[in-house]
């Protein structure tokens, strides 16, 4: 039978050449350094990391999904002060969140090998924002080691551990979407380290103190020096060349197809930097010298470019020109410094340096635009029966009988999608985890100045163990007057499914007491309601009548996300549409289920020119059925 | 947004809604699922852009010619332009003693619902239920179920959004109990033939001067109003419970009375079949107006029957009530909010010009 990622990643044995994603890339590798301690805040594109060391018996491994990413690195760091390897990991935007504690920790350091594994999304494939994580760790003083390839991010997760003991400081791992999602084969290695005593001797102290400012700046010269023959720098092609590439992370990959495809590769040099900060400057220098043009290729911004045009001003290497984010030469569709790289960014990079013509094979760019034409837009969608389409619903109706026009403060979760199309369009703000209760805030207190709209904030249920909570405190503290409404599918839904403090299920899958979000805020002393939003039309109605309550109050929806209920194969509602009932175009909702409701479940039968229902799709959620004006929508249990 | 691009719903919301002048009848909810109404609240969700504008078309307060329905309902019968048609004007009450026990004055609207559901009249009701701390909109079908909907309450109570409920449930001759505005929406909804209009097939208007915001329960709420048991408006406003009365000066709650209200013409439900009444004077009895065939037909059987009882209308208490209405069509047509109103120029001359003489 075919095995499982993670099942590779645990019992795989040294020499096996197995499949893996760069997520278990990296947790082979952190297993394989002895790590003994995994926290995580779940994060796309980072989640499958912890997720796969969480299958390793918590005797040999401690596994935590935390609440958020500060308290998760505080945890890890523990576990290096006592000497264990420890690993921590987030999202882009997560680094943001541990980022207090990580400036402040790097100062005095740490002892056990700490690697923090912070994964960007370019192009925000499944993010607010692309946010290229490694200015925060050049701000932190924290060294950064960026993979190129899957195989390479397992190889770079034992050595960060390694340099990380070697500096007594914290090392990151930065991988972008294309690394931690795509596969490669990875030829598994063995243990390196056995060692399992945690220790924490009297007298071992781990305090921050300006004056530990140097010691951070004494590890980032010892970490250059340890990068400059690591073997994560190197060079291809051509040892003298006009022209060289310079790049870090899956950038390599696509300058180097693109050196190829335009028969270029007795001409160019590719320079790849491995350990992108500190920089190696000795063999950077290197391959600098001599050199007319120099090339630059990285993910998302221009982050090794600044650093070598920097190291070039320094020293006195006549004549270069530089090409990349900075002078705009490498840039794709949304300009330099925006959006992911790719293949194509390149080619066109190299082509315009070389005077080169070069045109893509397919079809030509009039073609393009035309067939694009003919493909109908494509919308984010939510998932058949998902909750929050009924609780976006329920909103919606709600603010639009209410009739004071209120601002909704979104936040960050599957949620974000209120602020689409998908969504109804039903977020006026969308920014960080926990923004939306801040804004609501304080958009209510500006009454006293004019603004008469009411605020409503919607936050996931995750993200209010995450970061709702201190909001909360304020609002209540300061006397806001706002509705926040908690989604409460309970998951972490977004990033996989992972349970948190209110699913009732440890990291291993185990029962633990829940911390119920009501419990919580009701010890607030702020009112809380529970509604299913399926039951839509109380849904609204609650909302409405709270709306009007003054001060702070929450309404929880609680409904299970629609994924968790299908894997859990409950018995099925069969839902169909009444051919007899649905009054087509007659009925005048104009298509309300396929054009504005836009669950996937509900589809328009062309033929007849009636409503149906996709059965292989449709989650049997029922809410449909509830807002069909003609009643023509039936739900059926069936047995 | 240029108009042309918008559709009904749109309109309804920045015409009607927005402005503040919806009554909250309930006409345009029900039909479709962008429309719906919540705490005596009425709200478009999503401008549709599709039908014909059913919604805008029954609402009370889009464009509306008075005198185009009223040539509808009454034909070319006589019309008074302060008490509108009438074939009787009459004090009445319950003939049941406990009917008048349990109704707002007289009972006389319970009665004659009760009547028309035993005589097959009707097979069904729109009403309002609840009390004047929770008005609940409530279809009935039965001599019981109207019984429970007795007594006013004064605020806004969407009734009218349960008529596609009657509709689906199968009833196929419904009456309706409303406020004007409700009346008024009837007959716009009578000529919808796509949401099965004809369906509404007796109409009890309430006289009213005017309904109150849901703001106004929480102002019961806050005073321990919300502890009576009956409420009126004799003059001031009077809460009767068994510990005792208490009067509240109607200033009190004047900034309650719904902006629609203040512009609104028919305080005499001039478009029903027969129109109730309190007689100001008598709280044992009610005023009644007989306006249509149908409704002289009903209320002659129900005299015949017993289940209500008449006598003449006091003439010096005709002319206070004409006067009352004349004051306030007048107030109506001069105020410059009430767009909506399409009043033929010879019957604005009437209460603008001749001072009621025509
Ligand atoms: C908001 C409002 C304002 C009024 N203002 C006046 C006025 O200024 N002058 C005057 O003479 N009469 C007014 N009335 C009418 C009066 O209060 C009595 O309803 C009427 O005289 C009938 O009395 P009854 O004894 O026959 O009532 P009942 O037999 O008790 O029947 C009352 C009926 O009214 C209906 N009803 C109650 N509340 C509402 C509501 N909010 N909307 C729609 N229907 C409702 C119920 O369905 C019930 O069937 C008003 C009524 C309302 C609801």
């Amino acid at each position: 039978m075919h095995k499982m990622g993670w099942q590779d990643v645990i019992e795989g044995r040294p020499g096996d050449r197995v499949l893996l994603n760069g997520n278990e890339a990296i947790a082979r590798g952190a297993l394989e350094a002895g790590v003994r301690y995994a926290s995580s805040y779940p994060g796309s594109p980072s989640s499958e990391i912890v997720q796969t060391l969480s299958k390793v018996p918590d005797s040999e491994l401690y596994a935590e999904w935390s609440v958020n990413e500060i308290v998760s690195l505080e945890g890890a760091t523990a576990a290096s002060f006592a000497g264990l390897r420890a690993i921590c990991v987030m999202k882009a935007d997560g680094l943001n969140v541990a980022l207090d504690f990580l400036t402040s920790m790097n100062l005095g350091g740490c002892k056990g090998g700490l690697v923090v594994t912070v994964a960007d999304d370019p192009q925000g494939h499944s993010s607010v924002k692309e946010y290229d994580s490694r200015y925060l760790a050049k701000a932190a003083m924290v060294p950064v080691l960026e993979p190129s390839t899957v195989e390479e991010a397992r190889a770079m997760a034992i050595a960060a551990f390694n340099f990380s003991e070697q500096i007594k400081g914290p090392v990151i791992l930065r991988s972008v979407t294309r690394i931690s999602h795509s596969r490669g084969l990875v030829e598994l290695g063995k243990s390196v380290r056995e060692d399992k005593t945690a220790s924490l001797p009297a007298g071992d102290r781990f305090l921050t103190k300006t004056i530990f400012h140097m010691k951070a700046r004494d590890r980032l010269i010892k970490a250059a020096g340890i990068f400059e023959d690591c073997g994560f720098n190197y060079s291809e092609g051509p040892d003298k060349a006009d022209t060289a590439v310079f790049c870090s992370g899956t950038s390599l990959l696509y300058a180097r197809e693109a050196i190829e495809t335009l028969g270029l590769n007795d001409e160019i040099k590719l320079v790849k930097v491995g350990t992108t900060f500190p920089l190696p400057e000795k063999f950077i220098l290197s391959h600098l010298r001599g050199l007319k043009n120099a090339i630059f290729a990285e993910e998302v911004r221009s982050f090794i470019e600044e650093g070598i045009v920097l190291l070039y001003a320094r020293n006195n290497l006549g004549k270069i020109c530089f090409y990349g984010k900075l002078s705009g030469d490498v840039a794709g569709v949304r300009g330099p410094a925006c959006g992911e790289m790719n293949v194509d960014i390149m080619i066109k990079a190299l082509a315009k340096v070389y005077g080169i013509h070069y045109e893509a094979p397919g079809y030509t760019p009039e073609k393009t635009a035309e067939l694009s034409a003919l493909v109908p837009p494509r919308e984010y969608a939510m998932c058949p029966g998902c909750p929050h389409r009924a609780s976006f619903w329920a909103v919606k109706t709600a603010i639009a009988v209410d009739g004071r026009n209120s601002i909704v403060a979104g936040d960050i979760g599957c949620y974000c999608l209120g602020a689409w199309d998908t969504g109804f369009n039903l977020f006026d703000t969308l920014h960080c985890m926990g923004a939306g209760p801040g804004i609501a805030s304080g958009l209510s207190k500006l009454g006293r100045f004019g603004l008469k709209r009411p605020t409503v904030t919607i936050v996931g249920d995750s993200t209010f163990y995450h970061a709702v909570i201190p909001g909360l405190i304020n609002g209540q503290y300061s006397g806001s007057d706002y509705l926040c409404v908690v989604l409460d599918n309970s998951v972490t839904a977004m990033t996989g499914h992972q349970p948190h403090p209110g699913s009732g299920i440890s990291v291993y899958g185990r029962p633990v007491n829940a911390i119920k979000i009501e419990d919580i805020v009701r010890g607030l002393g702020i009112p809380c309601k529970i509604v299913d939003p399926y039951d839509n039309f109380l849904a609204a109605e609650t909302i409405c009548a709270m709306v009007r309550e003054p001060g702070i109050k929450v309404l929880i929806f609680r409904r299970e996300c629609a994924l968790v209920a299908a894997r859990k194969q409950r018995r099925k509602r069969r839902v169909y549409v009444d051919q007899s009932l649905c009054r087509g175009d007659a009925c005048g909702c104009g298509r309300f289920c396929v054009s504005v409701w836009g669950c996937p479940g509900n589809i328009w039968d062309h033929k007849t020119g009636k409503a149906n229902i996709d059965e292989a799709v449709c989650a049997g959620c029922g809410v449909c059925a509830s807002l069909c004006p003609a009643g023509a929508i039936v739900v059926e249990e069936v047995e | 947004m240029n108009n042309s691009e918008q559709g009904y719903g749109a309109r309804l919301k920045e015409e009607v809604i927005d402005p503040g002048f919806c009554s909250v009848c309930g006409a345009c909810v029900g039909f479709c699922p962008y429309i719906k109404t919540f705490g005596e609240r009425v709200g478009v969700i999503h401008d549709c852009k599709v039908c014909e504008g059913v919604c805008y078309r029954v609402c009370p307060r889009s464009p509306t010619q008075y005198h185009v329905l009223r040539q509808e309902v009454f034909g070319a019968s006589e019309h008074d332009p302060v008490f509108g048609a009438y074939k009787a004007i009459c004090f009445a009450r319950a003939g049941s003693e406990h009917l008048r026990s349990r109704g707002q004055y007289g009972g006389v609207v319970t009665a004659l619902v009760t009547f028309a559901l035993k005589q097959g009249i009707i097979d069904g009701a729109l009403m309002t239920g609840g009390n004047f701390t929770k008005a609940i909109p409530t279809l009935v079908s039965s001599v019981s179920d109207a019984l429970q909907c007795a007594g006013s309450k004064y605020t806004s109570s969407p009734t009218l959004g349960l008529f596609q409920e009657a509709v689906k449930e199968g009833y196929q001759k419904i009456g309706v109990v409303g406020r004007p505005c409700q009346i008024t929406a009837c007959r716009k909804i009578q000529k919808a033939s796509e949401i099965s209009g004809g369906k509404i097939s007796l109409v009890i208007g309430l006289f009213c001067m005017g309904s109150l915001l849901p703001e106004f329960y929480s102002f019961l709420k806050e005073n321990h109003l919300d502890r009576y048991e009956r409420m009126d408006i004799p003059k001031d406003i009077l809460f009767q419970g068994a510990g005792g009365d208490v009067m509240i000066p109607f200033e009190d709650v004047r900034r309650f009375i719904r902006l629609s209200c203040l512009s609104c013409y028919d305080p005499l439900s001039e478009l029903a079949d027969v129109s109730v009444g309190s007689t100001e004077h008598d709280p044992g009895w009610n005023t009644l107006i007989v306006r249509t065939a149908k409704g002289m037909d009903m209320v002659e059987k129900a005299r015949f029957t017993g289940d209500i009882e008449t006598k003449a209308y006091p003439p010096d208490l005709l002319n206070v009530l004409r006067e009352a209405v004349f004051n306030r069509k007048k107030r109506v047509l001069e105020c410059p909010e009430s767009m909506y109103l399409d009043v033929p120029p010879r019957e604005k001359d009437y209460f603008l010009t001749a001072g009621g003489d025509a």
